[in-house]
């Protein structure tokens, strides 16, 4: 087993945490049982190294390794930093494109961008194809310790990457389009840590609450009160909080979104402050709401009244529109097709 | 100790009233249970802090609000070249790390002149803590440590103030011989800086009055510095935290800095009460903060009527009341855009380009121009929080 190949897998090894290690590499089945037997799963430095040993046995090459990479990031796609991508204007047969076309067209076209790559495509379950790309140039051979993941799901026009640097965009953004049939491709101003979230978020694959003429069924949730001879005052607004917060954020596990950003660009006005309503620049700042499941914290904001109802379309924009990061002028929100990459 | 609801009034007599008298009798016959005694060494009794706030209490007379709270109105913070009169490696030692505070009661019969054997009490006190088993780091396990106490000269302004002193904590390295500086494994320091006059003076002679702790470094030695302390001078550690208040004078004091120094951004980081708990980080460009609290500095009932006086007269003192309004601009602005009233949540950091405040007790100061005025804010609240 040569060198690129060794360190790979070592630090491979060292990703997967001690508990998902043996369930990884059960599923990937390279192993003979004579082999997994000899592996102490409890001890990991040991471990490693028998795998190692192992590999060099079995005579295992780069492709071996970054199927096991591949595998492994398919399970746990949680990790790393997501950005998503919208291909827009499709062509007239976008939808029918069939995953083999997609294949060949996609790898084809990045080789002929660049000169070293390494392409892996592979369809998942769930409809989602899968491309590992490691990246070399002219004069060096792909790397594949700092590889790019693409998601994309085919009959959508949504695409999910992640260790993609500003010089490799374009490259990828090209093969996309031309291999998927669209006309362009922009940042859909999405970003996470939790792609399943992303994904749920965009594809709206959650629970959607629809607005209804008799919110009476709310009651169940709510917890009865065991006094019918108390009366709640405020039991009518608090329904209402509560069905306005469902239609706009959703029922049930909501995405686990990490942050919203805001970048407000608008005019100060405020009936009190007649020197800074005069002037004429905008008020720049920059707002960042954070939180381990945001769209829940937000939920929770306006069910509870702390937020204002009703929702105002900044904050229903994220459920919405599927993004998180918004620039506001006084003309409306800019359409920003500048998305940092190196967010967080 | 509750709020009165009852003003008791007694006459004056006249003439001026002693104030050496008053005290003494006040110490002796004690008029409400606002002073508290402390049992000490010496005979004489020290009166609270609080008790010097409300001076007409003593008298008989009963303040309307117990007055057991920040200043109301500061001075507006002006550009100290602090880095003429102290020198530079502590300067720059006072700016590297992010500080965790606390405060402490006066210390009894602490000498400037003895700061050596305090060094050596010092180092003998923790490598006898170490025998009994303190848990240690594994990089400092080796060598033993070398404690070293100084003074920074130059933080004071009035005369009340003592003098800052400064803790360090090297280990002393296994191989003998070595030039490079060694980086202290733990810092400290002890100030006070525009303590209010009365209560210092109130002080009898053997206490020394320091009453804002600094520490960087392991908790461990933290404690242990504390400890000793406690041993030797009969004095009292306690948390710090920075008050929701507080954090509002910095944002102001701060940001009235812009004019002279650029402050770069104003950084406020807000924790809403939800679960799972939201945070909010809303950081507004550092000339338009600048120029909104321009804006509410002038009273709009002066505005027009004021000569270049009265202009004088404001623009050196800052109000609570322009402070909040400042504060209520910054919320309504937001609360436009997301309709999400931030007074429900609550302020935990404030940061700009002058340095950052936490309200768990730690902060950072990065700019030494302005860094009086942060540290006569942060001396208030440790004078305050002092149970004495």
């Amino acid at each position: 087993m040569d060198d690129p190949s060794q360190r790979l897998l070592r630090q491979l090894l060292r990703r997967i945490p001690a508990g998902n290690l043996k369930t990884t590499l059960e599923k990937w089945g390279r192993l003979t049982a004579a082999q997994w037997r000899t592996i102490d799963f409890t001890q990991t430095k040991s471990s490693i190294v028998q795998m190692l040993a192992l590999c060099a046995e079995n005579e295992f090459t780069m492709k071996h390794i970054t199927e096991l990479e591949m595998m492994y990031v398919i399970d746990n796609p949680n990790k790393g930093m997501w950005y998503a991508f919208q291909l827009i204007d499709p062509e007239a047969d976008s939808q029918s494109l069939e995953l083999t076309q997609f294949k060949e067209q996609f790898k084809s076209h990045l080789c002929e961008l660049v000169r070293h790559v390494s392409v892996k495509i592979k369809k998942h379950t769930d409809e989602a194809v899968w491309i590992r790309i490691a990246w070399g140039d002219s004069y060096s051979r792909p790397n594949h310790l700092k590889p790019t993941y693409i998601v994309h799901h085919l009959q959508t026009p949504y695409v999910f990457v992640t260790g993609l640097s500003p010089k490799q965009r374009p490259l990828v953004s090209q093969a996309l389009v031309l291999s998927s049939r669209y006309h362009a491709i922009k940042a859909a101003n999405l970003s996470g840590r939790n792609l399943t979230a992303i994904r749920d978020l965009l594809m709206k694959q959650y629970q959607q609450v629809f607005p209804t003429r008799f919110p009476s069924p709310l009651s169940e949730r709510n917890q009865s009160v065991s006094n019918p001879q108390i009366e709640r005052e405020h039991a009518g607004h608090k329904e209402n909080r509560l069905q306005m917060a469902s239609e706009t954020f959703g029922d049930g596990m909501l995405p686990q979104l990490q942050s919203s950003v805001y970048k407000l660009e608008t005019k100060f006005r405020d009936r009190a402050n007649q020197t800074m309503t005069e002037r004429e620049e905008p008020f720049k700042c920059v707002v960042k709401f954070a939180s381990t499941n945001l769209l829940e914290s937000l939920k929770l904001c306006v069910s509870s009244g702390i937020a204002s109802t009703p929702v105002t379309p900044l904050l229903s924009s994220i459920p919405l529109k599927g993004r998180n990061y918004f620039v506001i002028t006084d003309n409306g929100p800019a359409p920003s097709s500048q998305m940092p990459l190196s967010q967080n | 100790m509750g709020k009165r609801d009852v003003q008791i009034c007694f006459r004056f007599r006249s003439g001026t009233p002693d104030m050496e008298q008053h005290r003494s009798s006040g110490a002796r016959t004690p008029l409400n249970s606002a002073l508290v005694q402390r049992r000490s060494r010496s005979k004489s009794y020290r009166l609270s802090y609080r008790s010097c706030l409300g001076a007409p209490s003593r008298l008989g007379l009963t303040p309307a609000l117990t007055a057991r709270r920040l200043n109301t109105s500061r001075r507006a913070p002006k550009s100290h070249n602090i880095s003429e009169k102290v020198s530079v490696e502590q300067l720059a030692l006072l700016l590297k790390n992010e500080w965790k505070l606390s405060y402490v009661t006066p210390l009894y019969r602490f000498r400037h002149t003895q700061m050596r054997g305090y060094s050596r009490q010092l180092s003998a006190f923790i490598a006898a803590e170490k025998h009994q088993g303190l848990a240690v780091d594994v990089e400092a396990a080796q060598g033993s440590f070398r404690a070293s106490f100084s003074v920074i000269q130059g933080m004071t302004e009035t005369d009340d103030d003592a003098e800052t002193i400064l803790i360090q904590i090297h280990s002393k390295s296994s191989f003998p011989g070595q030039d490079e500086p060694q980086r202290a494994l733990w810092s400290g320091w002890l100030t006070c800086v525009y303590g209010n006059p009365e209560y210092l003076n109130s002080l009898p002679k053997d206490f020394t009055c320091l009453p804002l702790f600094c520490s960087s470094g392991s908790e461990v030695l933290t404690n242990a510095v504390k400890s000793w302390f406690q041993l030797t001078f009969d004095c009292c550690f306690g948390p710090l935290e920075i008050s929701h208040t507080s954090l509002q004078w910095l944002v102001a004091l701060w940001t009235n800095c812009h004019a002279e120094c650029n402050i770069q951004h104003l950084k406020m980081i807000w924790s809403v009460p939800v679960m799972p708990p939201l945070q909010i980080t809303y950081t507004v460009d550092g000339r338009d903060a600048w120029e909104l609290w321009n804006s509410v500095r002038r009273d709009p009932q002066e505005e027009g009527e004021g000569g270049k006086d009265e202009e004088e007269e404001t623009g050196s003192n800052i109000d609570i009341t322009e402070v909040e309004r400042f504060m209520q601009g910054l919320k309504g602005h937001f609360y436009r855009h997301f309709r999400l009233d931030l007074s429900a949540g609550s302020l935990k950091q404030v940061s700009t380009a002058l340095g950052l405040a936490k309200c768990n007790g730690r902060m950072k100061i990065s700019n030494s121009k302005y860094m009086i005025a942060t540290l006569t804010l942060l001396t208030e609240c440790a004078l305050l929080k002092m149970p004495m």
